[in-house]
């Protein structure tokens, strides 16, 4: 899977959170929200899966609490299918892959890559987060225990890291700026991955189905 | 014709009123390695940074005064793992992320980077995931995708910080190569005073963000006031002086110079 054009796992990735929110919950949108969840799967159970459900559970609490049962399940299945297509593009699609078929594709530079950094801040932030957790552990903060102690480890956890992201914000913008990424030339792709007619008339489909989608739901509501 | 020529430039970060740098007055001419020293907040740092063009441009503040550079600007920044692009598989990509933005051709962006990782002794690293290096080789890494830039004026903050002392002797030899053998002016911001007798033709010596003395190492790492008020001179002449030899007003700079009066 993660060898189809980047295109091509962006068009699959926007159109089934898409198809959720287009088709009537909970029927029309548990389709896409299970194709969402099997292609986490597909990726990995533990790595992609796992993750998308852990972070789509709080949502289904919260809903339940706002909406009760019908609501919980209308609007939880379409929150789901967006959560789950998000981490499945993070974990199939390299920031680097992105920026090269963008500048291929005609696109600058530095759109290509404020576009791509959205992805690779998710993998950054996460690595940066166990840092910060194994340096209070040092310090003899105790990320287990009561719902007390793991408030007190987030809170500490959670300045630093916010701190630590903006600062760089500042460094990596200098750098890149020195690297001449804002210097007005066409960059160069160095590896354009490879598309195909097949791939191209797949990515016209997805977006056609969520046209048709649409114009049946706008109709059937009609 | 100097390549860069800085006249009365001072310079203020946002929401800051004292300056950074205050009427600095320097020219760098083509293949001169100028060494900017001076302690903690002495301003080497957002001097280069103005001379690259990047302040005020991108940190925002105010600039005063006049800059002129008539040739290509390439920085390394102190931390090597903010300045990593994100977005290579390999040191190869990394080290050409830089030409590649330029828009060069890829034929011409193969041999700049294959000649730069191989001026860095690091082709070995070519193939490798940029975040799997260790620190030191992360830093030879992004001086490589400096280098294939192709810079006329190079500008190092700190370059050596996370080297280790046979990394460090490197990077400063291949500094003087790059001066002698290509022409490039090199303007590097150190606290390796150890270095810098053998590395600068010039040494800059910068205090509270302004000039307080330039000339040769020989002239600034003997001042007086300079070991007085400033970071001190290297560790040869520190000891030289500690252990009361003669010619104290003349202290050796290097090694090799404290042995040749020694014998």
């Amino acid at each position: 899977m993660s060898r189809l054009h980047p295109f091509t796992l962006l068009a699959l990735a926007a159109s089934l959170p898409l198809l959720a929110w287009i088709l009537p919950a909970p029927g029309g949108a548990l389709a896409p929200a299970c194709v969402a969840l099997l292609l986490a799967a597909a990726a990995g159970p533990r790595r992609v899966l796992l993750p998308a459900l852990l972070t789509a559970a709080p949502f289904w609490l919260f809903l339940f609490i706002l909406h009760g049962v019908t609501g919980m399940t209308a609007y939880g299945v379409r929150l789901t299918a967006m959560i789950a297509s998000f981490v499945w593009l993070v974990a199939v699609l390299p920031p680097a892959r992105l920026v090269e078929a963008m500048v291929a594709a005609g696109w600058g530079a530095p759109s290509a890559y404020l576009f791509a950094a959205t992805l690779s801040a998710v993998p950054v932030l996460r690595q940066r987060a166990r840092r910060i957790v194994e340096a209070q552990r040092c310090r003899g903060l105790s990320s287990r225990g009561s719902p007390a102690a793991r408030f007190r480890a987030l809170r500490a956890l959670a300045l630093p890291l916010v701190l630590s992201a903006l600062h760089e914000v500042d460094e990596r913008a200098l750098a890149l700026e020195s690297r001449g990424l804002a210097a007005g030339h066409r960059r160069t792709p160095l590896a354009p991955p490879p598309d195909s007619p097949a791939q191209r008339s797949a990515r016209w489909g997805l977006v056609l189905a969520c046209v048709l989608a649409l114009a049946w739901r706008l109709v059937w509501r009609g | 014709m100097a390549r860069l020529s800085l006249d009365g430039v001072s310079y203020w970060y946002p929401a800051m009123e004292r300056p950074a740098l205050s009427d600095v007055t320097l020219t760098v001419a083509p293949g001169e390695v100028v060494a900017l020293v001076g302690s903690v907040g002495a301003g080497g740092s957002t001097l280069l940074l103005v001379v690259a063009g990047l302040a005020p441009r991108v940190v925002g503040g105010r600039l005063t005064g006049d800059v002129k550079r008539d040739t290509e600007v390439a920085i390394v920044l102190p931390t090597p793992w903010t300045q990593v692009s994100g977005m290579a598989f390999t040191v190869w990509d990394e080290v050409a992320f830089g030409p590649a933005n330029l828009g060069w051709p890829r034929e011409r962006i193969a041999a700049a980077v294959d000649r730069s990782l191989a001026r860095l002794d690091i082709a070995a690293l070519a193939p490798r995931d940029p975040a799997t290096l260790s620190g030191g080789e992360l830093q030879r890494a992004i001086l490589a995708g400096a280098l294939a830039m192709e810079p006329r004026l190079l500008l190092l903050d700190e370059p050596t910080a996370e080297l280790d002392p046979a990394g460090a002797r490197a990077c400063w030899r291949l500094v003087r190569a790059l001066a002698r053998e290509d022409g490039t002016s090199v303007v590097v911001a150190t606290s390796d005073l150890d270095a810098v007798p053998e590395l600068a033709d010039r040494v800059v010596w910068m205090d509270r963000g302004r000039l307080r003395r330039a000339g040769s190492p020989a002239e600034v790492l003997a001042d007086e006031a300079l070991w007085r008020e400033g970071p001190g001179g290297p560790a040869v002449a520190r000891a030289w002086r500690a252990a009361g030899c003669p010619e104290s007003g003349s202290v050796p700079l290097t090694v090799a110079d404290a042995v040749g009066r020694l014998r």
